[in-house]
């Protein structure tokens, strides 16, 4: 390519008042016109209004400008909209550099006018310096096999797959038992609505049965993965076969497990039972003790397992209500520690069950229940004494917690989880239902404990997420990704490969021998292989290790 | 962009060009915005403040701190106590470095090579495994243990780097080198083996009975 030389335009931004109030904008404009490279500097009162942008198509045309760099706000808001204007100047969007002189500097340092108009022109000479040696980039496209794989048949799963399949896409469905369901065919009622929980869970599985765009697979178990978004391939075996499949997107459900509380409170399956064991006495309805006592977090909230199951006090408190429905005489005490009653009909559920006449006792962790052949003793916290209630059936509330299954499914995918087996979303805020590796979702109690409402929603967004790129039938991904800048230096060593949190490297056999190879498709950008490359052969496009020093050889050079 | 991009040489250089303070902020551990980057910038950074406090460089000069982008109080009151510490510093080279300059900037020249290798970056790129799921042999290390491993290595480079610094432009013999770059004689002895059995070093001739070295260019 011929060496061409770089002409600069340096777009300095009044933001009205907001940048104008503080800094000496035309001063700024001024000062980046002496600056190395640079070639035309003018300042706007607004950059991002129809004239200031005219002004820098007008520029890149008429001063012959190959970089642009505009002074002005944050780039996440506008970075987009200059480069859009670049490209339709003729110029690569990539050839553009923003600087942000506003939310960085004259909105945080007010009243510090000199120091700020030092700070800004830092900030320009810097951009300069960086943008004399920017490369043109193309937006990297890469094609969606349209079929989504959905891992689960829970309530969650089931959501996730009949709303793919209803908008048209081809869903396959693994379930490790041998039948669709999960936890909810061994519950019997569900808060608050009394709803049959196995009515709920028939009608999901029939409606996901008839779907024809729903192929289903029990006694399934994944044995191997590869690729990325758009392009996975899942290898499982279902009932004795091996099946190859190619998908776009998956989606994780595969719920959580019971805590069986061995060596707690007495347990023994009979007289000492689960919330869980419960479930199946109440629907076959042999229920005969009337002195029934609850025990809220058992096994949650201790040192071993520190997380809050969330879903347990309303269970508790459901099954209170049960007990005494069928059987008014029935004494139920419940011993919590805090409750957990959040939204309207959670508050309902409590006043009903104190309205029934269930009895609620708060213990101290440090003075746990004790339960011995016929009462639990218990410290009563308010009272201050040891209280013995008469028991003929003791229930305990654990907590769910993430299973072998999940964590298998976690490292086939490269999906993190947290100290508890549950599934890491990307972003707690920002990108709740996303895995941090691109075209995996979560859902359901895989992520967290969750009730049944909780888990429908989020199968309905994870299969909302799931649904973009199946529909775009394409992804497009910014170019700020690993980039080998130096095929010869690489020797495939692969500890690249090793730190990439995402998948993206590869070591491949060439005809030079082993090399690393980048899967843009993965590639966040975030360059932990090229600062740590010892070759150098790595870089980031538009941060690599030239252009990061010319910043900060230009900061320096004040 | 991650905090894990923050290159150890990159590091060094800033310093040779005359920057006086680095404080890095990431995000706070277990919320990367990148999963798991920010762990590897702690364990770099960790180690060029180590390697650039040993060249004679004041260790407060390069800092490495957490928190989420919600804290803007927070982020102020590093920003500002960090501006403070380096005022008290004072310009680099100063009283409060254990070298004065010129000589602290060759020896971050020198360290800088030496955080670009490949010694120092297999090892901190490697220590997450090592602490975590161990190496091939499932072998399970401490933090501690590969911190004294890599401040032994932190040593050897620099001394090792330093040897094929003074011998570019000239040649020397082990005892002329380990007066100028105050090493032990012994200590000297060895490295320059090392470096010659390793291609690095050759004998170029004898004087008084006294072997003279000297570097070798490398290929590649």
């Amino acid at each position: 390519m011929e060496k061409e030389e770089v002409r600069i335009g340096v777009y300095v931004c009044k933001c009205g008042s907001n940048i104008a109030g503080l800094l000496d904008v035309e001063a700024l404009a001024e000062y980046a016109s002496t600056l190395p490279n640079v070639v035309f500097a003018p300042w706007n009162l607004y950059t991002c209004s129809d004239v200031g942008l005219d002004e820098i198509k007008k520029g890149i045309k008429e001063q012959n400008l190959n970089r642009v760099v505009v002074a002005s706000c944050s780039p996440r808001t506008h970075e987009p909209l200059f480069r859009s204007v670049c490209g339709e100047a003729g110029l690569n969007p990539y050839l553009f550099e923003m600087v942000n002189i506003r939310d960085q500097c004259s909105w945080v340092h007010v009243g510090h006018e000199e120091d700020a108009m030092v700070k800004a022109r830092d900030l320009i000479r810097m951009g300069v310096a960086k943008a004399a040696l920017l490369k043109p980039q193309e937006i990297i496209v890469s094609e969606v096999e349209v079929k989504a794989l959905v891992i689960g048949s829970g309530i969650a799963g089931l959501t996730a797959a009949t709303t793919l399949a209803n908008r048209g896409f081809p869903v396959i469905l693994l379930e490790k038992e041998k039948e669709l369901g999960g936890m909810l065919r061994s519950l019997y009622k569900l808060a608050p609505m009394d709803a049959d929980a196995s009515e709920v869970i028939n009608e999901k599985i029939k409606e996901a049965e008839d779907n024809p765009n729903i192929e289903i697979y029990t006694g399934a178990t994944i044995d191997k993965v590869e690729g990325f978004i758009g392009k996975f391939n899942v290898t499982f075996s279902a009932n004795g076969t091996s099946k190859d499949v190619r998908l776009g997107v998956v989606i994780i459900a595969t719920g959580a497990g019971n805590l069986v509380p061995e060596g707690l409170y007495q347990y023994d399956g009979e007289k000492v039972i689960t919330q869980w064991e419960l479930e199946g006495k109440l629907k076959s309805g042999k229920i005969d003790a009337n002195n029934v006592v609850i025990i809220q977090c058992v096994g949650a909230r201790s040192p071993e397992r520190q997380y809050c199951s969330r879903i347990c006090c309303a269970i508790g408190i459901k099954n209170a209500i049960l007990i005494k429905e069928m059987n008014p005489e029935a004494r139920v005490h419940i011993l919590y520690r805090d409750l957990m009653m959040y939204g309207v009909e959670n508050e309902d559920q409590l006043r009903k069950a104190k309205e029934l006449g269930v009895r609620f006792v708060k213990y101290d962790p440090e003075r746990p229940p004790v339960v011995e052949e016929n009462k639990v003793t218990v410290f009563h916290h308010l009272m201050g004494k040891e209280l013995e209630i008469p028991q003929e059936m003791v229930v305990l509330s654990t907590p769910l917690v993430g299973t072998e299954d999940g964590v298998k499914v976690g490292n086939l995918f490269r999906a993190g989880l947290d100290q508890n087996n549950f599934f890491l979303e990307a972003h707690v805020k920002l990108k709740p239902l996303d895995c941090a590796t691109d075209g995996i979702f979560i859902c359901g109690s895989a992520h967290y404990p969750k009730n049944v409402r909780e888990s429908i929603l989020q199968a309905l967004g994870a299969a909302s997420r799931a649904s973009i790129p199946l529909s775009q039938g394409e992804v497009k991904i910014e170019p700020i990704v690993t980039t080998l800048v130096n095929k010869d230096a690489c020797r495939g060593c692969g500890l690249c490969v090793a730190l990439c949190p995402y998948n993206a490297l590869e070591i491949k056999e060439t005809d030079e021998g082993r090399k690393v190879n980048i899967i843009t498709v993965a590639c966040k950008g975030c360059g932990v292989c090229a600062a740590t490359c010892f070759r150098h052969a790595l870089g980031i496009n538009s941060f690599t290790d030239e252009q990061i020093q010319a910043q900060i050889h230009g900061f320096l050079a004040a | 962009m991650c905090t894990g991009r923050m290159d150890p040489a990159i590091i060094a250089d800033a310093f040779i060009h005359g920057l006086d303070g680095l404080l890095v902020l990431g995000c706070l551990f277990g919320e990367c915005h990148y999963v798991s980057g920010n762990f590897n910038a702690r364990h770099k950074i960790n180690m060029t403040g180590e390697m650039l406090a040993y060249a004679g460089m004041n260790p407060g000069r390069l800092s490495f701190r957490n928190l989420s982008s919600a804290e803007s109080e927070l982020f102020v009151k590093h920003v500002t106590d960090f501006s403070t510490e380096i005022r008290e510093l004072g310009p680099l080279g100063g009283e409060a470095d254990k070298v004065p300059l010129p000589k602290l900037k060759e020896n971050l020249e020198i360290a800088k090579t030496a955080l670009a290798g490949p010694k120092l970056r297999w090892v901190v790129g490697k220590k997450s495994v090592f602490v975590d799921t161990g190496n091939k042999y499932h072998e399970v290390f401490t933090e501690h243990e590969i911190n004294r491993t890599l401040s032994g290595i932190v040593i050897d480079e620099m001394a090792t780097h330093s040897i094929m610094a003074a011998l570019q432009n000239k040649s020397a013999s082990v005892k002329e080198l380990a007066k100028e770059l105050e090493i032990p004689p012994p200590e000297t002895l060895k490295y320059v083996l090392a470096l010659k059995r390793r291609g690095f070093l050759e004998m170029e001739s004898v004087k008084d009975h006294t072997p003279l070295y000297k570097y070798v260019e490398q290929e590649g």
